[in-house]
């Protein structure tokens, strides 16, 4: 027996209840929240990444090989927030372009999960780096850098073709918009195999490092755990969106809280790892300090001279006060091999023992 | 052109013979109903269908304007015939009309689904190893170039 509509007496079934309700709007508004705000965070990781790669470049007495593999991280990451700007404005947030299903979009879509992957691999490559340095081979040459270029630029193509041909082949919906499908795992699941690994050598590292505490050379200890510090610090932020990634609580408000703190860490990466790899990076502080106290003893030269000349002689020996050995953090080791060492604790070092 | 012809005197028919039903019974959601939709909605959606090759059926891109114009067919006639839609009559008239032309569709023809496990299984774990094992080459690799094996 079918259900009547209760005034005509017909056969009739109440779909009211299907209709657009009151949740719907504030639903839609928190989505183009979570949308500007990640927006505006890809917009500020590209600035303070930008502005990293110009102090990284403008100081030559900051390069050195970990200083490099920072700066094609960096790329990474900038290229990485502005195909995600580009894929979200142009996109998602645009109905009509996901209709047609231009192959433009899908071609987007692949670089996108291309930079995702160098993002994670050139992190995986600095903790190679690391371990190789301190773990394997202390005071051997300079590494060559040619396998880190391979593995940051080169091998992220393979998992992000994969994914390409399989949602090809399997789940070929519109732009590839869809986040319902396994196949997304072809890009992922490497990518988190890469945190593990990268997490893996950082506690091996700091394994060495402690057992080797209890020997005399504490100070370099100390060195290079300030060198691993950053590191460790960034390898667990990058990864925890992959463990919490799955667990979406069903509570509505406890979900709106997961989705705004998802959406922190996946789009503000690029801030964090500029804030801590190069704005808290003492070395470079260090810098930047001895610049600006350079450009103000040159104002105040200038000044002097409009004003009389015979304190030229003071600001030039002011000039040369400024000290002028580094306490590297992060290169230390390269300064180690082969080059001038006027630290007592380089010397110590040189007439001490190996590692590992 | 033939096509639209057609609708718009399928159109005219459509309301003279509404207009006509109208006056011989009040109510028009019984039988009426389902003749009128059958006479009219349906067969425009044979003929568009019947222009359309067999094994185009099942593809949603093609059959979806098609599918759209005949449940707004249906939608207007029920207003027209002051009938409340959907409803069970409409339900049953969509039913056969899947048994007709729909019934071979494979169930992920319209429904995105992702692969079975042995072939999803590979498209996910063959990554993994690869990206184990070139970590494995560049690690073993700057050990080499460090001169220390």
């Amino acid at each position: 027996q079918w259900f009547r509509h209760p005034e005509t007496n017909e056969a009739w079934t109440n779909y009211t209840l299907c209709a657009f309700s009151t949740n719907e709007k504030a639903k839609l508004k928190s989505v183009y929240i979570l949308f500007y705000m990640a927006i505006v965070g890809h917009a500020l990781s590209i600035a303070s990444l930008l502005i990293s790669l110009t102090i990284f470049f403008s100081f030559r007495s900051l390069s050195c090989q970990r200083i490099t593999l920072h700066k094609n991280l960096f790329c990474s990451y900038v290229l990485n927030s502005a195909l995600t700007i580009i894929s979200l404005v142009a996109v998602v947030n645009n109905p009509e372009v996901v209709s047609k299903n231009p192959v433009g979009c899908k071609v987007l879509h692949f670089f996108h999960m291309y930079m995702l992957g160098c993002n994670y691999f050139w992190m995986l490559c600095e903790g190679i780096y690391l371990h190789t340095l301190i773990v394997v081979a202390v005071f051997a040459e300079e590494q060559h850098l040619h396998w880190y270029y391979l593995l940051g630029w080169g091998f992220p193509l393979i998992p992000a073709s994969i994914h390409a041909v399989a949602r090809k082949k399997y789940f070929d919906d519109n732009c590839w918009m869809s986040v319902e499908t396994h196949l997304l795992y072809a890009v992922h699941g490497p990518i988190v195999a890469a945190l593990l690994v990268n997490l893996f050598f950082l506690l091996n590292i700091i394994r060495v490092l402690v057992t080797k505490l209890r020997d005399t050379h504490q100070a370099e200890s100390n060195m290079y755990m300030k060198a691993v510090r950053a590191t460790l610090i960034l390898v667990p932020l990058l990864g925890i969106q992959f463990v919490i990634f799955p667990w979406r609580p069903e509570n509505r408000l406890a979900g709106e809280v997961y989705e705004y703190i998802m959406h922190i860490l996946m789009h503000y990466q690029g801030l964090l790892v500029a804030t801590i790899f190069c704005f808290f990076n003492g070395e470079v502080q260090a810098a930047l300090k001895r610049q600006w106290t350079q450009y103000k003893t040159q104002w105040g030269q200038r000044r002097k001279d409009h004003c009389s000349m015979r304190s030229t002689s003071y600001t030039a020996t002011s000039i040369s006060e400024v000290p002028t050995f580094m306490y590297h953090h992060d290169c230390n080791s390269e300064h180690l091999n082969g080059r001038h060492a006027e630290d007592s604790e380089r010397v110590a070092l040189k007439s001490g023992e190996t590692y590992a | 052109m033939g096509s639209q012809t057609g609708a718009a005197l399928h159109k005219h028919t459509l309301l003279w013979f509404i207009v006509a039903m109208k006056c011989v019974s009040a109510l028009g959601c019984g039988p009426h109903y389902e003749y009128a939709i059958e006479e009219f909605c349906l067969a425009k959606f044979r003929l568009d269908m019947q222009e359309l090759d067999q094994r185009q059926w099942c593809s949603w891109e093609d059959t979806v304007e098609i599918y759209g114009d005949l449940t707004n067919c249906t939608y207007l006639v029920a207003l027209k015939m002051e009938c409340f839609w959907p409803n069970r009559l409409v339900d049953e008239f969509f039913i056969r009309v899947h048994k007709r032309y729909f019934h071979d569709c494979s169930l992920s023809g319209r429904l995105l689904r992702d692969p079975p496990n042995h072939i999803l299984g590979p498209f996910i774990v063959v990554p993994i190893l690869v990206t184990l094992l070139m970590t494995a080459l560049v690690v073993w690799r700057s050990k080499r170039s460090e001169g220390i094996m």
